[in-house]
């Protein structure tokens, strides 16, 4: 099978997964338990007012034909309007979602990178003082919960230091000519440098510890010794072979990390007065927001979705061996 | 001319029982174009010889004594970053089992580029290419197969492709480990006798190792018989073959067949090699010789030459004429002595 029919059959399966998805979700917010229309019906209302609220809504349908108008619906993007706000859940969502996507992925980049070397760095000095203190440095920064460590962040750097701002996204008044302008400019950067290594701190404990035992496998191979034997320094066969080796099991759990962040993500958002997706989905669930907090679930989920997707033809690329099946 | 002159070398391994001391006094010579063959069980100590010679040795292994000089330099005292320049340049390696000799994740090709470069810095990638092509074609592979991945290559296509490598930058030095020892007799023919060619097309002297004697006696100029750390019997390949001065030299001929001599019994040698964590004085062969004496458990014998350039380390080399009729016959090495009957051991046979 050649690499094309693979991404082909790959999109098909997205398809099944994006239903059973958007099916799990549908039902999920049905079963809970609550009523939106108590946001709206004071008490002591009339019967007659509630249903009219009921109608309005669209909830008087049967499911099944609230699970199809759902499902047609977001294959229009159109994701209904707010219950809470009356207005569409588009135009509440979709910045916050930028907002979460960029610190997140920002964090998830930084924990790669301070796992993929300092992984490699602890299996090289294996067995020496400097590794204890790495692993013990990851296993610390792996059970520190992120608002201690967000705080803890604030503290050094926020009022000893005066290096960062303590929250926001942007400074006060700042303006913006469009998307790109808004996330790419030094003040943004600015701003999301805390949160951001908030985030990395607390998800880079798994590439590193992973990357740390594949390296110690992978350091044993044959043909590690044979690069020494070439005479190749030992930067290259560090780097360049013994690092190339060991990220195919890491490239296979970063939608593990990207999952895991979603749910460190709140708690970030809420340290930094950062206004994502986090708080919008708790709010959204509380208020029994159905529309809000099932665009909110639907785009993280999709973050998830899409990075196993991404990791799946990341690994064919990392490695030959690997046949498209 | 003597290229590589190993003087008692000894190499230990530290384990947590003490040291394992693997090369224990070793001293060799090695010419231009000569090949030299070191036999001997596995666990004898003759792969971690090479790892010396090139300081490959796993992490626990040490050169504590000794000197390896090659062309003039000491090489036990250089730095490991002194060392890399002769590494592969200067010496290089065919390994064992080219199953796993390659990085998995890149093309022979690009593994060649990089060896060729990182050694030559000047060569320009396209030269690199065109002479791991020319490499290909030398050791009769396919050159468009060089932009392959090692998974796409056979067991005797990788041996192929390692013995390319290791001829990348014509090296004075070749250490063969066990080069043909994963493949099937007839690709081991083939490939030995390509060995041979190549060394002799680009002059280079090649320590072949192996516990195979019948691959010496076909490719050596010299042999060392390796046992226990130390070399027990030296000199030319024929005098070797035909009048062994050691015990365990005549053993070690006894355990392979010879399609020459017709009906003819294998005897093994029992027991099994010695222990060499913290060795105590006398012979390590003693344990398992049938011609050992009081003499032999109490004192290591030291290399002393019977003839010219013909060393060995045996108390009773000087009787070697009676002791090997003896030797060809199989009582000699089943009949029970005193010491190791309480011990029944098992018979060892040499894989």
């Amino acid at each position: 099978m050649g690499m094309k029919e693979f991404v082909v059959r790959r999109i098909g399966q997205l398809a099944v997964t994006y239903w059973a998805f958007l099916t799990i979700l549908f039902l999920l917010f049905r079963i809970v338990p609550g009523d939106p229309t108590t946001m709206f019906v004071a008490q002591g209302l009339s019967g007659e007012a509630r249903k009219e609220v009921i109608e309005n809504l669209g909830l008087n349908e049967p499911l099944h034909i609230q699970y199809v108008d759902y499902i047609f619906q977001v294959l229009q993007g159109n994701f209904g309007t707010s219950f809470q706000y009356r207005e569409p859940v588009a135009g509440i969502i979709v910045t916050k979602f930028w907002n979460t996507i960029f610190l997140m992925l920002g964090a998830i980049t930084l924990a790669y990178m301070i796992g993929i070397l300092g992984g490699a760095l602890l299996a090289w000095w294996r067995g020496t003082d400097r590794e204890i203190v790495g692993l013990l440095a990851t296993l610390v920064a792996r059970s520190s919960p992120t608002f201690w460590t967000g705080i803890v962040l604030i503290m050094v750097f926020v009022f000893w230091l005066k290096w960062f701002p303590a929250g926001g996204i942007r400074s006060v008044g700042a303006d913006y000519n469009g998307f790109v302008d808004k996330f790419v400019s030094v003040d943004f950067l600015y701003h999301v440098a805390l949160p951001m290594l908030t985030g990395a701190i607390y998800y880079m404990a798994t590439p590193t510890l992973l990357m740390r035992n594949t390296m110690l496998e992978i350091l044993n191979e044959d043909f590690i010794k044979m690069k020494k034997a070439e005479g190749l320094s030992q930067y290259t066969i560090l780097y360049k072979h013994a690092v190339r080796n060991s990220l195919l099991p890491i490239v296979t759990i970063i939608a593990l990390v990207a999952g895991k962040a979603i749910g460190g993500q709140l708690l970030i958002e809420v340290v930094f007065n950062w206004p994502g997706m986090g708080r919008a989905m708790v709010t959204a669930v509380s208020y029994n927001d159905y529309p809000v907090a099932m665009a909110a679930f639907f785009l993280m989920g999709s973050v998830v979705i899409l990075l196993n997707f991404a990791a799946d033809l990341l690994y064919a690329h990392f490695d030959p061996r690997v046949t498209y099946e | 001319m003597t290229l590589l002159e190993i003087e008692t070398l000894k190499t230990y391994y530290h384990t947590e029982t003490g040291d394992v001391h693997a090369v224990d006094g070793v001293s060799l010579s090695l010419s231009r174009n000569e090949t030299l063959g070191l036999v001997g069980e596995s666990g004898s100590g003759k792969t971690t010889i090479a790892e010396s010679i090139n300081r490959i040795l796993p992490e626990n292994g040490e050169v504590v004594d000794g000197s390896i000089v090659y062309d003039g330099v000491n090489l036990t005292e250089l730095s490991e970053k002194e060392l890399q320049k002769y590494r592969w340049n200067d010496v290089s390696l065919i390994p064992q089992s080219a199953m796993n000799a390659f990085d998995p994740v890149y093309t022979i090709e690009e593994q060649i580029v990089e060896v060729i470069r990182a050694h030559r810095p000047d060569t320009s990638k396209a030269e690199a290419r065109e002479r791991a092509q020319e490499l290909f074609e030398f050791v009769d592979l396919d050159p468009e197969r060089v932009t392959d991945y090692p998974h796409q290559f056979s067991g005797g296509m990788k041996q192929r492709a390692a013995i390319a490598i290791a001829l990348a930058l014509d090296p004075p030095i070749l250490l063969a480990d066990e080069p043909t020892t994963a493949l099937d007799v007839i690709i081991q023919d083939q490939i030995l006798e390509r060995i041979k060619d190549l060394q002799a097309e680009i002059n280079s002297a090649m320590i072949m190792i192996t516990h195979d004697i019948s691959v010496v006696s076909e490719t050596c100029d010299e042999i060392a018989v390796v046992y226990g750390g130390r070399i027990v019997e030296y000199t030319d390949t024929e005098t070797v073959i035909n009048e062994p001065h050691h015990p365990y030299t005549m053993g070690l001929r006894n355990a392979f067949p010879s399609i020459a001599e017709g009906d003819q019994e294998l005897i093994s040698i029992p027991g099994s090699p010695p222990e060499l964590v913290n060795p105590e004085e006398g012979c390590r062969f003693a344990d398992r010789c049938p011609f050992a004496e009081e003499e032999c458990y109490e004192k290591t014998p030291q290399p002393r030459e019977v003839a010219e350039g013909h060393v060995v380390e045996c108390h009773r080399a000087d009787e070697a004429e009676e002791l090997r009729p003896e030797a060809n016959k199989k009582e000699a090495w089943t009949e029970e002595r005193p010491k190791d009957a309480a011990a029944g051991q098992e018979g060892y046979s040499n894989d």
